[in-house]
């Protein structure tokens, strides 16, 4: 081990010094390829815990949350859950819960700019019952101190005494902030965007009657009742959904896992291309360092030590890449916090944005990915220097190194292609709450993209094939018409990043033209109506029937129809379920059929069995078929038809008006459709409304498809910045090859160049070089990401969103990503060339 | 702590004979009662609780003093009353002296109720109520978790009504009165589960239903009351309303229920009260004289607690009190029954707390 050490300490470390700059350079590279990684964990994971709860703020966690099977529950529902549970000590909290929003904050007039916050109408009085589980201050103390208003988080910034203005459902209302509640160790805290107030108040403030959201449930076991959490649990669940309180999160969780799952995927795909990276400059330090390997093992250090040494140095590179990629990744974060908050929010809602917080666990696996990526990268470099004998590593005109049988062999990439082709097949993993899992689909593409690295060599040669026109074009195609390990790996690099790139545009582009088609076919209304709170589907923000009555009262308006939304739990998932008027969409021809019904007028069932429209997310989440019967909170309701819907990916059940305000007892509307009368300029319409109510936000038909799109646009934000870094990543990748090889053809160079050879001559050959691989790297890429895309269009996203796109690349886009990276490659190549044609035959260190 | 609902009432002056400033009905001289109605709720009436007191034996040995009790209290603000049910329970493990007491406090509505038409009153999962057909009452409760109370009782004596002509005086002023219905001795029977161990228990409790108004009057400051039942069959209830200047007020009392029913109310000249010992409390600092002999009639009874530690520290109400099961002893040294001791007002002033704004 001394030896070893020794050698760490008077080869590598002395190479450190004399090479600052290359080896701060290989520790940016492993600082990026970590701190990508982790950057997009944390800021998803940031993202995700925006997705306040009322359990995280106000009590510890409740053991049970209670719901009813549709709609409210009443007094009478509270009294019955307390009589089933009997003498068990079990406390019941009512609670309200609806999203509001600052009136004062306008955003930028996008949906989803402004600010979603949650008010929640808890009983005070009883909270008292859970002194030490409740928040100081709630008037726990002292009842006299319990004002009317609401009790917000000093994070907030607001003052007691202050007035705040918000917008709830279609109303814009003020509030008095009562008081703050103070933070103190060791009890729950309120989130910033938390406000709370009591129960009668709240009801009364949000029109509820005697009506409540949730119930949360604490019933901890003890001595005396040691499965009191089973049994309550058991006995709720006889009448009410009845869940898990610390599901909460978790189904925020598994909203979001398809999105997360995509995000994780694309930076563990930038991470293997920055693998390839690594990989080759840890190749070139080995080369860099031939002689001197050369001369330890002459003086009788063993292989064994030098592959140590090697490993030993690898990983404190690693360690020290780690470092530096987790205070990057954590800089990452926070600027990515915010696309990824927004995207969610404009998928999934009420989420607010986060700080991205690191924490141990997360610097450890940041760590641990660069110190592996950094071994795995070094373990074939040092095992090269440990089993090449001295000889060949003082001998000035070494060969060069071709790289072992394995690397050699293209069929190895056209199996793995291969069995992604198979593996993109098999259906999807399946879990109970209707969450899926498209790992074979994942695995495809992740075979896929190696397997077409590997393959692209095949391709090399083919370009190699070229006729050469002059010694310069001569001596580039004899290198690539016998690729090293280092053009293979070049080419796989930048096979992989452009095919990643491509996979992503196709997606982009057929969810782009899809959605399209779908608006034309659904947006049909002049004008669109929604409360002003209304952020994301998942607003709870509704219009009252009066405000209804009103916007059809307006006189430019010809006809007007809502559509009403609840969320419902089924199959332990949250599904939404809608209610419209079907003559209207009928009439309108508003449906994007996937199935369409066989009846015209579907909603006229003749057996008694409600029809219902589903969603193909709907179907694809639960594999529920057209004709099929199914079972939704005790009602029997018939799947008559599939409609494309690209709003949420939960999946959605349509109802005819009537059912709905049956089963969920309530005629508040969720989005108002307003055709107009003809000549009525949708604008003058628009402005009038919106001067006239100040809770609503009015859309012409324009201006809304103009934000749908910019929504689903926005989804992407984040991946197009994984793709950038996987092609720059790829590009330098390149570069780096360059260097290598022609470092180790030095003398080769300077033969070359005392033949009369000239520097610019060189440096046009290695350019040529570089154009070669580049070349084949671009085309084989571009090839490799449209089934990529295919892949992702038709199995990743329909598996995990349930959409059906229509698959369309944008071909001028692929043509452009391929001129670039060949044109980068080459400048690259150039560049490298001509430093390379300086390089002295016997070169030390640079 | 029956009476420490009291302190949570604003003195308002008398309007006129029949109610208080605000609206709430005044105690009124030769009320008929009406039974099982007048064992339920009276929401005229600003305060009201059903209150239960008693000891426990278990086939195995075991001891238990118990109490669960329930308050009901009005608050007039802005036209509008809000109704609040308080709520506590106690069990005291003579054995091992160990005493569990939880505190509860809920709005009126589905997880707090009283009924008006009999006796049955709810806060959480505790309960009291009675069976109409077979006049028994039935009791459920938890303490902290910890504790399971399950028991039936069943009257022995009849139901006797406290005071003049129905009506218990609490001080000089004519609204310092309520009503107050006792059933003086009530078989008990039942479970007692003390973590994962049930106890079957037999034993007697004492059951106090009071309601009233405004019946504290200005300068008392807490009182003292105990509930003796004693071997020879008869029950002696006693109250003593101290004074901030240290006084007895003129209203206190002593009621011995005799073996066949009757009631003698003796004045408070009638009886001596003397402190045997104290015990401070090291939560409140309070210090309580839990250690009392009672003379009266030649007679010598001295109260001594089954555990010093029986105070309720009124997580809530922020109003700390001690109530305990106690030992009846004679002049002879010899127990002849047992009794409930109440010591409210001694860890501070208790006034205007507990007074949650109307909505």
């Amino acid at each position: 081990m001394s030896t070893v050490l020794l050698i760490l300490r008077r080869c590598a470390l002395r190479h450190w010094r004399l090479a600052f700059k290359q080896q701060l350079a290989l520790v940016l590279i492993l600082a990026l390829g970590s701190s990508v990684y982790l950057a997009v964990r944390l800021a998803s994971n940031a993202a995700l815990s925006g997705f306040e709860t009322f359990t995280d703020g106000v009590t510890r966690q409740p053991d049970w949350t209670v719901q009813a099977l549709t709609g409210s529950l009443h007094e009478a529902d509270l009294r019955e859950m307390r009589e089933s549970l009997g003498p068990r000590p079990v406390s019941l909290l009512p609670v309200v819960e609806e999203t509001v929003t600052p009136a004062s904050d306008k955003g930028n007039g996008e949906i989803g700019s402004r600010p979603t916050w949650r008010l929640l109408g808890v009983d005070f009085v009883a909270l008292l019952n859970l002194r030490s589980e409740a928040p100081a201050g709630l008037g726990a103390t002292n009842m006299q101190s319990m004002r009317a208003g609401v009790y917000v988080s000093p994070k907030l910034g607001a003052k007691a005494g202050e007035d705040l203005r918000l917008i709830v459902d279609d109303r814009v209302i003020t509030l008095k902030v009562a008081g703050i509640v103070p933070e103190v160790p060791g009890v729950p805290s309120l989130p910033a965007h938390l406000l709370l107030m009591d129960l009668p108040e709240a009801q009364t403030m949000l029109q509820r009657g005697d009506r409540v959201d949730r119930v949360e449930v604490l019933s901890q076991d003890s001595t005396l009742f040691p499965n009191l959490r089973e049994e309550t649990g058991g006995l709720l669940k006889a009448h009410w959904q009845v869940r898990d309180g610390a599901n909460r999160r978790q189904l925020a969780g598994t909203m979001t896992q398809a999105f997360r799952l995509n995000l994780t995927i694309l930076s563990l795909l930038a991470l293997l291309v920055g693998g390839y990276l690594i990989f080759q400059a840890l190749d070139g330090v080995v080369l860099r360092r031939r002689n001197e390997i050369g001369i330890l093992k002459s003086l009788g250090v063993t292989d064994r030590a030098i592959q140590i040494a090697f490993l030993l140095e690898s990983g404190l590179l690693g360690l020290c890449g780690g470092g530096l990629g987790i205070l990057l990744g954590w800089l990452g974060a926070q600027a990515a916090v915010g696309g990824v908050t927004k995207t969610m929010n404009a998928l999934y809602g009420a989420t607010s944005e986060q700080q991205a917080s690191l924490s141990t666990s997360e610097a450890l696996l940041a760590l641990s990915i660069s110190i592996l990526a950094s071994l795995i990268a070094a373990w074939w470099p040092a095992r090269m220097a440990a089993r090449t004998p001295p000889a060949h590593m003082l001998g000035h005109h070494a060969t060069p190194f071709e790289g072992g049988t394995v690397w050699r062999v293209e069929w190895i990439g056209w199996a793995m292609m291969l069995a992604a082709v198979l593996l993109a097949q098999l259906p999807v993993l399946r879990f109970e709450n209707g969450t899926r899992l498209p790992l074979a689909g994942y695995t495809a593409a992740l075979l896929w993209l190696v397997g077409a690295g590997l393959a692209a060599s095949t391709i090399l040669r083919l370009v190699a094939r070229k006729k050469a026109m002059s010694a310069v074009w001569c001596i580039a195609l004899s290198h690539l018409r016998r690729p090293t390990v280092r053009h293979r790996f070049a080419v796989a690099a930048l096979a992989s990043a452009v095919a990643m790139t491509t996979g992503m545009a196709v997606m982009v582009a057929s969810f782009d033209h899809t959605m399209r088609g779908w608006i034309d076919r659904t947006m049909k209304a002049d004008i669109y109506v929604s409360s002003a709170g209304a952020q994301s589907a998942s607003s709870t923000h509704a219009i009252t029937q009066g405000t209804v009555a009103e916007l059809g009262q307006e006189p430019g308006v010809e006809e007007l129809a809502f559509v009403q939304a609840k969320t419902l739990m089924w199959h332990g998932g949250e599904v939404l379920i809608l209610g419209t008027n079907p003559a209207f969409a009928h009439k309108h021809d508003l449906y994007a059929w996937v199935q369409a019904p066989q009846l015209e007028k579907w909603w006229q069932a003749k057996d008694g069995i409600t029809s219902a429209i589903m969603s193909e997310s709907w179907s694809e989440r639960f594999a529920t078929h057209v004709g099929d019967v199914i079972d939704l909170a005790g009602h029997q309701v018939r799947v008559v038809a599939m409609n494309a819907e690209y709003g949420n990916e939960r999946g959605s059940l349509t109802l005819p008006a009537a059912v709905f305000r049956e089963w969920f007892d309530t005629d508040e509307a969720w989005r108002v459709a307003l055709m107009l009368k003809p000549g009525v300029d949708a604008e003058t319409v628009r402005s009038h409304i919106e001067a006239m109510q100040p809770g609503l936000s009015v859309f012409t038909n324009a201006h809304l498809r103009r934000e749908a799109l910019r929504i689903f646009r926005q989804t992407f934000s984040v991946t197009h910045a994984l793709e950038v870094i996987g092609v720059i990543v790829a590009v330098v990748g390149l570069g780096l090859a360059l260097t290598s090889l022609l470092l180790e053809r030095r003398a080769v160079l300077a033969t070359l160049h005392s033949l009369g050879m000239t520097r610019r001559e060189i440096a046009q050959s290695a350019a040529l070089e570089g154009l070669g691989v580049a070349c084949a790297g671009a085309f084989t890429g571009i090839a490799a990401g449209l089934w990529l895309g295919w892949l992702l269009v038709y199995r990743i996203n329909k598996q995990c969103f349930g959409w059906t796109l229509q698959f369309h690349a944008v071909w001028w886009h692929l043509a452009v990503l391929g001129v670039a990276v060949i044109a980068t490659g080459m400048l690259v190549a150039a560049l490298v060339g001509r430093w390379a044609a300086l390089l002295p035959a016997e070169h030390t260190e640079e | 702590m029956k009476r420490a609902i009291l302190l949570f009432l604003i003195l308002a002056p008398r309007l006129h004979a029949q109610t208080t400033a605000d609206g709430f009905a005044l105690p009124q001289p030769g009320r008929a009662f009406v039974f099982p109605r007048d064992h339920g709720s009276h929401p005229e009436f600003r305060t009201e609780w059903w209150y239960v007191t008693g000891h426990l034996d278990g086939k195995d040995g075991h001891r238990f003093g118990f109490q669960v009790t329930f308050f009901r209290q009005a608050r007039r603000e802005d036209g509008k009353t809000l109704q609040l049910h308080l709520a506590h329970a106690a069990l005291l493990d003579a054995q091992t002296g160990r005493f569990l007491h939880e505190e509860r406090l809920n709005r009126a509505g589905w997880d707090a109720a009283s009924s008006e038409s009999t006796l049955a009153v709810q806060n959480g999962n505790w309960s009291l109520t009675l069976d109409e057909t077979t006049q028994r009452l039935h009791i459920a409760a938890t303490v902290k978790n910890e504790a399971l109370l399950q028991l039936e009782l069943e009257t022995v004596k009849p139901l006797v009504i406290f005071g003049k002509d129905g009506v218990s005086r609490k001080g000089a002023s004519d609204t310092a009165a309520s009503h107050y219905l006792t059933w003086p001795r009530l078989k008990t029977s039942g479970t007692v589960k003390l973590g994962a161990v049930e106890h079957a228990v037999t034993g007697e409790a004492w059951m106090d239903h009071e309601f009233s108004s405004s019946q504290l009057e200005a300068g008392q400051v807490g009182w003292d009351w105990a509930a003796l039942q004693l071997k020879d069959g008869r029950e002696i209830m006693v109250y003593r309303m101290r004074r901030k200047d240290g006084a007895l007020d003129a209203a206190s009392t002593l009621a011995v229920v005799e073996r066949g029913g009757n009631v003698r109310h003796l004045t408070s000249e009638a009886f001596t009260w003397e402190v045997l010992g104290i015990w401070k409390s090291p939560r409140s600092a309070a210090e309580y004289p839990n250690r009392v002999r009672l003379r009266f009639e030649g007679e010598s009874l001295e109260l001594k607690p089954l555990a010093a530690d029986q105070e309720q520290d009124g997580g809530i109400t922020q109003l700390p009190y001690w109530e305990g099961a106690c030992d009846v002893i004679d002049s002879h040294g010899q127990v002849t029954g047992r009794a409930f001791l109440e010591l409210a007002g001694y860890a501070g002033d208790l006034t205007g707390h507990l007074a949650p704004k109307a909505k």
